[in-house]
């Protein structure tokens, strides 16, 4: 039997009362990594493999013509997150009221037992410690500054204000509804919650004849 | 449970940026950190502000006083009382006092501190005091712009405010990477809206760094140490199509026709066209004339010329040629434009303690060769300096080898002097000479490990003081103690005060708590009128009537301003330098041949031209060993493909990075990001040096050359080195 059917059948995800998602723009965020490390001390996880919020880079071309660019990237607490559709215990929900995808540690069966939302995950969101018996974490959507009418910590801590964070309707009016970019594949089974502002596509211009011989 | 307080502070390491970090305590142990979320500009710490906490409970913490036990680098210690160290600590200065003279005492005071109470100043106070010392000269990071800013326009305060970029219609980051270095907080949001508003941005850097692959609209990658050369070029195309500001070099400057001369060979023969400099520099030529076209057209136009190039072995030409071509353009006091130079923009650095007790070793001493004594608000001059990058010599070889002292004793405080030095291996023997070593340090770095006596001292987390941005943008941050001081240790000027009664130093503290002298300090800028105020909200942030540009006064009112130069105008020709009569600092701009440059003979051995840059997560040596910050960007040696193919090497092969001066051992990052002939090492990481000399550590100083240029620029980017699979 596939593994992927031990969840059990199709679940009905996307009937929240309202999704929050994030904003983030490609066009200026430089790389610096202050949205991971806020979120690492926000959240109290360890230097190691469990990222709840992290950064990648882009890149395309060849000497002089190349195109770098970066984003940073989390849980994207999807309409129909794949990983509640394993999940053999149901312990990963949505949240009615705002669709935040939640882990409740105790059901889940852990890394090496289970696993599924790991490999069912498009992104690489669900994460997992480097302990034997590991449950389950990801981006909480910072519920605790939520509570307190704050944004998520990353969005607060980004020096480009490249991040933002709230209704998903909300900031697609504001936005646009971009899902697509340079080093993003937006998953059309998953609907993450996600819009972006991209980085011009082009290659930077650079001399055409720039690969000089060493002396 | 009790309740968690927030408390504002910032960071005061040598970092570009200096931000807000609201810190929350609870029950006396810092459990988060976050960051400016009030008014506008919001000064948002980046990731090594957010990763602090680790520092502070970094478990390479020095805990206790301690004294060495084994030989002297092995980092083997003996937990000793306070009293003990400080007795030992003041005996040894007087000693050595005695035996040798004032001038025997090294102080190798660093960075490591910016704030005004704390770090290297507390311990030049003491031993002015105590009846003097030697120090240092040459900044690491800025001798040559600093020299050239002071050449050409007799200050350092030369640059313009953030939100002035936004007026510009060019923007030219030449060798400037701010979204790593930050430059002052908010340079890079401010030029990601330059781009956004359309302002076309170029970059031009031997690597494509972030700054060029957020804000450029174009790379031109570059030779290191050829930039002198390219500007050049571009002065002859825009002097060859009659498009400087003629107007402007009448009124402002002196000795423009000088520098024609030259930039047109008349006055040697050789006409520095874009042809010349493309051979030097590997950027085509006509990427060279269009460029030298769109600068002297686009007005205002704001060409930035980094540190980073005048950090080579004939540094300043670049920087005085840079200011040179900006006043060509006259882009110079206008909004929009960038006079270049050294770069500070507004006055708030000026903040500082009042003078002490003078060094009585610098007393009446000429001053020094190739200095410009005749100006004023640089360093002092002085010939009883010695130049840090020859720290190294004058220890091993004295008055001797021409140094003005021989010194025995160094007190080190506030750096990591062995790891931000050039040339390592170097360094190791001459501290091993030395007959004492005193170190005030808050962690077990390279070089604490070669203390006699180490004393431990506290985070600016764990103390007060007041601190200015690096290149003095209008605010001030109030650096309230967030927790109390973690084991034993103390703030350097508590083990100075302590200290002095022993030395018999009356009243080290002037009277003062640390408390009443900040309130001293931040009165006597003029800035601040409600200390209590600035205390409790940790943060005053000027409102000004319109964007801080240098020279503004100069240019509306040039009679009633004069620049403060000897001339009082823009010194293309520096008299003061003509004076000197060096072909190696001439009284105009050149490109000069350099040591260890792309065709160096040396280079047949060496081929390669290693850069020494900042690495993101580093703070030069400060953040190192950071769990969180190491995860973030490995220290590894950028090579380019080219140049990793020609040598077998593959993405992650652990390669030897090697000349004559060091080996070193890391990661390979092949990379298109960088241009062949060209390998970049972030500089800070620890040396560790195994029984085969090899630096495990990454530290990019084992390679570099323990020398300076004519006017002190560090060689950090003027480094040949060759890489093999390890």
């Amino acid at each position: 039997m596939c593994k992927y059917c031990l969840g059990g059948g199709e679940k009905s995800l996307g009937n929240t009362d309202m999704q929050i998602g994030f904003f983030i723009d490609q066009s200026r965020c430089t790389g610096c990594h202050t949205c991971a490390i806020a979120c690492k001390d926000w959240h109290n996880i360890p230097a190691g493999p469990v990222n709840w919020r992290w950064v990648i880079t882009v890149e395309k071309g060849k000497y002089p013509k190349v195109f770098v660019a970066f984003i940073s990237l989390s849980c994207l607490h999807c309409a129909e997150p794949t990983c509640i559709s394993v999940c053999p215990t149901d312990a990963i929900n949505k949240r009615q009221k705002d669709g935040i995808v939640e882990v409740n540690q105790e059901a889940c069966l852990g890394k090496e037992a289970c696993g599924l939302c790991k490999e069912a995950c498009p992104y690489e969101a669900p994460q997992f410690s480097a302990e034997e018996d590991a449950k389950m974490q990801t981006c909480d959507l910072c519920v605790d500054r939520w509570d307190e009418g704050k944004k998520p910590i990353c969005v607060d801590a980004c020096p480009m204000r490249a991040l933002d964070a709230g209704p998903l309707d909300e900031l697609e009016a504001k936005y646009g509804a971009l899902k697509d970019i340079d080093g993003f594949i937006y998953a059309q089974k998953n609907r993450p919650s996600v819009v972006f502002k991209a980085r011009e596509p082009e290659f930077l211009d650079s001399p055409p004849n720039n690969n000089v011989t060493p002396p | 449970m009790g309740k968690t307080e927030t408390i504002i502070t910032s960071c005061s390491h040598d970092c570009g940026g200096r931000c807000m970090l609201k810190v929350h305590v609870h029950e006396g142990k810092i459990v988060r950190i976050e960051t400016d979320d009030g008014e506008e500009p919001q000064l948002r710490a980046c990731l090594r502000g957010r990763a602090y906490r680790q520092r502070v409970y970094s478990p390479d913490r020095l805990k206790h006083p301690m004294k060495r036990t084994g030989p002297r680098g092995e980092g083997q210690f003996e937990r000793i009382s306070w009293d003990e160290a400080l007795d030992t600590v003041a005996k040894e200065l007087i000693r050595v006092k005695n035996t040798y003279g004032n001038a025997s005492i090294l102080l190798l005071g660093g960075s490591g501190s910016q704030a005004v109470l704390h770090g290297a100043g507390a311990v030049e106070r003491l031993l002015a005091g105590f009846g003097g010392y030697t120090r240092a000269w040459g900044t690491p990071s800025y001798e040559g712009a600093l020299f050239s800013s002071m050449a050409t326009y007799g200050t350092m305060t030369t640059g313009s405010a953030r939100e002035d970029l936004l007026n510009s219609r060019l923007i030219i980051m030449w060798g400037w990477n701010p979204a790593v270095t930050v430059w002052d907080t908010n340079t890079a949001l401010t030029l990601a809206k330059a781009k956004e508003k359309g302002i076309k941005v170029v970059s031009i850097d031997p690597r494509l760094t972030e700054s060029t692959a957020v804000f450029a609209n174009e790379w031109i990658p570059i030779r290191p140490a050829t930039d002198a050369a390219m500007l050049i070029a571009m002065a002859y195309v825009i002097i060859e199509q009659g498009l400087q500001a003629q107007r402007f070099l009448d009124k402002y400057t002196v000795g423009f026709d000088k520098f024609r001369d030259y930039v047109t060979g008349t006055e040697d023969g050789t006409p520095k066209t874009p042809a010349w400099a493309e051979k030097i520099t590997g950027v085509p030529r006509a990427t060279i004339e269009r460029l030298a076209l769109e600068y002297a057209t686009a007005k205002p136009a704001a060409l930035i010329p980094g540190w980073g190039p005048a950090r080579g072995a004939m540094g300043e030409q670049f920087s005085r040629i840079a200011n040179t071509v900006i006043a060509m353009t006259g882009n110079v006091g206008k909004e929009g434009s960038y006079a270049g130079g050294f770069m500070r923009a507004f006055h708030s650095r000026q903040m500082g303690m009042p003078r002490g007790a003078r060094n009585a070793v610098e007393q009446g001493t000429p001053p020094r060769q190739n200095s410009l004594y005749k100006l004023r608000g640089a360093a002092s001059p002085t010939s009883a300096r010695i130049h840090s990058a020859k720290i190294y010599d004058a220890i091993l070889r004295g008055k001797a080898g021409g140094y003005p002292c021989d010194p025995k004793l160094a007190y080190i405080v506030a750096s990591n002097f062995l790891n931000s030095t050039p040339n390592v291996n170097k360094g190791i023997t001459a501290f091993k000479s030395l007959e004492f070593i005193i170190i005030h340090e808050q962690r077990m770095t390279p070089t604490a490990k070669f203390a006699d006596i180490l004393l431990p001292v506290n985070t600016f987390m764990e103390r007060e003081d007041v601190v200015s941005p690096w290149l003095g943008s209008p605010y001030y941050l109030y650096m309230n103690k967030a927790i109390n001081s973690m084991y034993e240790s103390k703030s350097d000027r508590d083990i100075c005060a302590e200290l002095a009664p022993r030395l018999d130093i009356a009243d080290y503290r002037d009277g003062r708590t640390d408390e009443e002298w900040l309130k001293t300090i931040t009165e006597s800028t003029g800035d601040i009128p409600n200390f209590e105020d600035f205390e409790q909200k940790g943060v005053v942030k000027l409102k000004v009537a319109e964007p801080f540009v240098a020279f503004r006064e100069q240019i509306k009112d040039p009679i009633n301003h004069p620049f403060p130069t000897p001339s009082g105008k823009i010194e293309i020709y520096c008299q003061h330098l003509a004076e000197m009569n060096n072909p190696q600092i001439p009284a105009i701009a050149k490109f000069l041949p350099t040591s260890e440059g792309y065709n160096d003979p040396l280079s047949q051995k060496y081929p390669l031209q290693l850069m020494t840059t900042h690495h993101k997560p580093a703070t030069h040596s400060t953040m190192e060993k950071i769990p969180w910050l190491d995860d973030i960007e490995p220290r590894r040696v950028w090579i380019s493909t080219r140049d990793a193919e020609a040598r077998g090497i593959s993405y992650g092969d652990e390669v030897l990075i090697f000349n004559d001066r060091g080996k070193v051992l890391m990661q390979a990052d092949v990379t298109e990001r960088i241009m062949p002939g060209v390998v970049n090492i972030g500089q800070g990481g620890w040396f560790d040096i195994d029984e085969q000399g090899i630096d495990q550590g990454g530290c990019a100083n084992t390679l570099t050359p323990s020398e300076h240029s004519p006017g002190g620029a560090w060689c950090a980017n003027t480094v040949l080195v060759e890489v093999r699979k390890a």
